[in-house]
């Protein structure tokens, strides 16, 4: 546990450096997190959007970013740290890879945490959106997040064994952006597409999102519904199919020889 | 004494739908002695950085085994990789953005070492290396030279006792390779460690390396003491004397020979390994139009041995490397020397 602890950390405070040393990219990442939103809602509706709907949207936008930035960490992340020859040098730690992949993975939420959270905190306050969130929230958004890194572990797999996976992750940001509730809630598309969306990533955990945060309802009801079930059926299918899948690529690579190639 | 590292029937063979499958390495086998420095040569392409990279667990082999003090890198992966840190040729194998000290403190955390054992070591890696006083500075922003230094200060972070460095020297300027090499020498003689250090720098070779093993196309073709090796093929080398400047495209067809200047005469030397072949050259020299002045006996460097050995591997030779008789019995391509 300590050993947990301590590669966490040290990926957060390596992140925080990093991200210092790129400051203008993480504001101007902060920025079009609110850009976005607001043009977005803007054209959705019409121009008129209500304070209803903009929290409704804010929510699954939200956790769409959160999407975003682990999709990226894991595929483009991966990649240059394989060109940097820092992917190899971690790989020949003696502490165990999984360890210091879900530390990676626990750095990269974090540091999320703080982007989408500054962002939230000024489109709230600029937008005088309500968006009442109680602890009862986090072990769903938890539970999202779980499901959206095992799809990352998915693209970050790809990424040791075939190198460039940029157009998969790009396919892959914007399927999610459309289909995934974010915008339009996936009740209003059509059944096929609606039974599609709720196997992706995130698209659960958005559903049960809004209806904890903005319905009010309590984790017994949603669980009684069935929503919260289904969150936790899917996340755990892609966590544990991400995982594996990500493990499979490592030894793959470690067979080509391809861990630092790029 | 004991080995820091056994390698044995290590092979690799990568193999790609729809073309052969490559032998990068072919049943290697191979004992490192602790406390040396073990020079691994070869040309591009030999197998050395995926020797290099299956010790470092890098890179699956297709047979055989690696143990590092005794570890095996595949079954007992933990405990192999506290015995090693490496240096892997290409790379930055660093954060460019983060300051030595910073890499140093995190790579020693991913290295399993915290705390204030950690924050000594770093501090006594960074003054030994003269970067002391430019710990907080951003690594992109050092010279080449300081660079590399940083990569090897955080390969040592966790204080491992084998160290492998995939051509440490390369690309660095004469002072930082000399402040490198001045260093690798001190961990064996002064720390006890054990070096690996590929290389295509001949001199550096030489003059550091207690052992040296050759590879050609995966396989091993020698691996002795460099002395041992060096003075295996004492008769073997020979000095051409020649009036004059000579071309280098003349110069090139004495093949295994590298010319130099002297008092306005070129000296070719190499290693003849058959008498024959010394007629046959004086016989080009003929044809050139060159005047021989004359033709001497030389104690051969590290480079003409290792051009010979490799031009022996790429005839398919027997080992003529004897040098008493010219002739080595029994031996074989498989091991030139």
């Amino acid at each position: 546990m300590a050993l947990a602890g301590t590669v966490v950390v040290n990926e957060i405070q390596k992140r925080f450096i990093l991200l210092w040393a790129y400051k203008f990219n993480f504001f101007t990442q902060m920025f079009m997190i609110g850009f976005i939103f607001v043009g977005i809602s803007f054209f959705m509706a019409g121009g008129q959007p209500n304070p209803e709907m903009l929290a409704s949207g804010l929510v699954g936008y939200l956790v769409w970013f959160f999407a975003l930035a682990a999709i990226s960490d894991m595929s483009w992340g991966i990649r240059e740290e394989t060109q940097t020859g820092t992917l190899e040098q971690m790989y020949m730690s003696p502490l165990p890879t999984g360890v210091l992949m879900l530390g990676r993975s626990i750095a990269s939420l974090f540091i999320s945490i703080l982007m989408v959270g500054m962002s939230a905190v000024v489109l709230v306050l600029a937008l005088g959106v309500s968006l009442p969130i109680t602890w009862t929230a986090l072990p769903v958004f938890l539970l999202t997040m779980a499901g959206l890194y095992g799809f990352a572990f998915i693209l970050g797999g790809a990424t040791l064994v075939f190198k460039q996976v940029e157009a998969l992750a790009n396919m892959m940001q914007n399927v999610l952006l459309f289909l995934n509730g974010a915008l339009l809630p996936v009740d209003r598309l059509p059944g096929w597409m609606e039974a599609f969306a709720k196997t992706l990533p995130t698209t659960q955990g958005i559903i049960v999102l809004r209806r904890v945060i903005l319905d009010g309802q309590s984790l017994a009801q949603v669980w009684q519904d069935g929503s919260l079930v289904g969150l936790v059926i899917n996340s755990a299918i892609y966590f544990v199919v991400g995982w594996f899948f990500f493990r499979w690529c490592e030894n793959r690579a470690r067979r080509l020889g391809a861990l630092g190639q790029y | 004494m004991t080995a820091a590292i056994e390698i044995d029937g290590l092979s690799k063979v990568y193999t790609k739908r729809k073309s052969p499958p490559v032998i990068a390495v072919d049943d290697l086998s191979l004992s490192i002695p602790a406390g040396q420095i073990f020079g691994f040569l070869g040309s591009n392409g030999a197998g050395k950085t995926t020797t290099i990279k299956m010790a470092c667990g890098l890179v699956l082999p297709t047979g055989g085994s690696v143990r590092l003090h005794g570890f095996d890198v595949q079954r007992q992966r933990g405990q192999a990789m506290r015995q090693i840190g490496a240096v892997l040729e290409g790379t930055r194998n660093v954060y460019w953005r983060l300051t030595a000290w910073q890499n140093l403190l995190y790579f020693g955390r991913i290295k399993g070492v915290t705390g204030q054992p950690l924050k000594e070591r770093a501090e006594r890696l960074l003054r030994e290396l003269e970067l002391w006083e430019r710990r907080n500075d951003p690594v992109r922003d050092f010279s080449r030279g300081m660079q590399q230094k940083v990569a090897i200060a955080c390969a040592l972070v966790a204080d491992p006792p084998i160290v492998l460095l995939d051509e440490p020297t390369l690309g660095l300027d004469v002072k930082a390779g000399r402040t490198v090499k001045r260093w690798v020498e001190q961990l064996a003689r002064n720390e006890g460690k054990t070096v690996v250090l590929t290389t295509h720098q001949m001199d550096l070779a030489e003059s550091l390396c207690d052992q040296v093993a050759i590879m050609s196309q995966g396989k091993l073709i020698a691996n002795r003491p460099t002395g041992e090796l060096l003075g295996l093929f004492r008769q073997e080398g020979y000095e051409l004397r020649f009036r004059g400047k000579i071309e280098e495209s003349v110069a090139a067809r004495f093949e295994g020979f590298s010319p130099r200047e002297e008092n306005g005469h070129t000296i070719l030397s190499g290693t003849i390994s058959e008498h024959g072949r010394l007629y046959r050259l004086l016989e080009i020299a003929e044809i050139q139009g060159l005047e021989l002045l004359g033709v001497a006996q030389a104690d051969p460097n590290l480079e003409e041995i290792f051009v010979e050995l490799l031009d022996r591997a790429g005839k398919g030779e027997h080992s003529p490397a004897h040098p008493m008789n010219g002739r080595l019995p029994h031996a074989t391509i498989r091991e030139v020397i």
